[in-house]
């Protein structure tokens, strides 16, 4: 069943401080005015990836394959962090 | 030293200037056929093809047995809603670095979340690309006479693939590096 190894509660609350900090980097990092200018899908998937940081997210958002979503990634100078 | 790499490492390390190096840290690298199916960059084809005629990355024999664990750790934590972006491909890539006892090279925050915690996954080695450059000090594969030569090594890594680190695990690696300088 899903959820039964759980994560103690003071790890989850420092990935919260965590994602709050890579969030931060993402959205400081783009290039709002390239995201601007990209047709819908892609933006929505740069927008999902500064937001989540989840590119497999952002890369079926796109209809790309990872790879192929990475590079927009790259182009659109939003940073992956880990 | 055994390694195995998922899309994320790859697609990410085949930016970087010094890519070559991974070859010379590993004897070998795993892959799983389901992650090179997410690489499509000419730049990530052109060195995972490189990496696979020199016998330097493989793909792994997957079988039966291998498949019931990733049943299993996905029905264990892949539905965990703060445990972000658990894909197939890379609880594959978790569950070969356990059986192989290799180093998960992963930039899936998921998976670097599971080994966190997880009572039989948290002896996996998991490592982003900035605890392989760690590594290449300690081989001598990366010239480093200072912090300073290695802030600069992860520098040319971020620039080259727009890829930053945590300051908690910048920190780490950063004391980590210090101490060794300094033995």
């Amino acid at each position: 069943m899903a959820g039964k190894v759980r994560p103690p509660p003071e790890l989850v609350e420092e990935w919260e401080r965590e994602d709050a900090e890579f969030r931060e980097l993402r959205r400081r990092s783009a290039d709002w005015k390239f995201i601007e200018e990209q047709e819908p899908r892609v933006r929505l998937a740069l927008l999902a990836y500064i937001e989540t940081g989840d590119r497999y997210l952002a890369a079926r958002l796109a209809g790309m394959t990872l790879g192929e979503f990475d590079e927009v990634r790259v182009k659109a100078g939003v940073v992956c962090v880990t | 030293m055994l390694g195995v790499a998922d899309a994320c490492f790859l697609i990410d390390w085949a930016r970087f200037r010094r890519r070559e190096l991974l070859a010379n840290l590993f004897e070998l690298v795993f892959v799983h056929e389901e992650v090179l199916a997410q690489i499509r960059s000419p730049s990530a084809i052109d060195f995972v093809s490189r990496l696979l005629a020199r016998g330097a990355l493989r793909l792994y024999p997957w079988s039966a047995a291998e498949e019931e664990l990733y049943v299993q750790i996905r029905d264990e934590v892949a539905l965990d809603p703060r445990i972000p972006s658990l894909e197939r491909p890379d609880l594959l890539c978790l569950v070969i670095a356990y059986r192989t006892g290799g180093a998960l090279l992963t930039e899936n925050l998921g998976v670097l979340r599971v080994v966190q915690f997880h009572p039989t996954y948290s002896r996996v080695s998991a490592w982003t690309a900035l605890e392989v450059l760690e590594q290449m000090v300690y081989k001598g594969l990366a010239e480093v006479r200072s912090v300073e030569d290695f802030i600069s090594l992860v520098s040319e890594y971020c620039e080259d693939t727009k890829h930053v680190f945590s300051s908690r695990r910048m920190g780490e690696v950063v004391e980590r590096v210090r101490a060794w300088l300094a033995r």
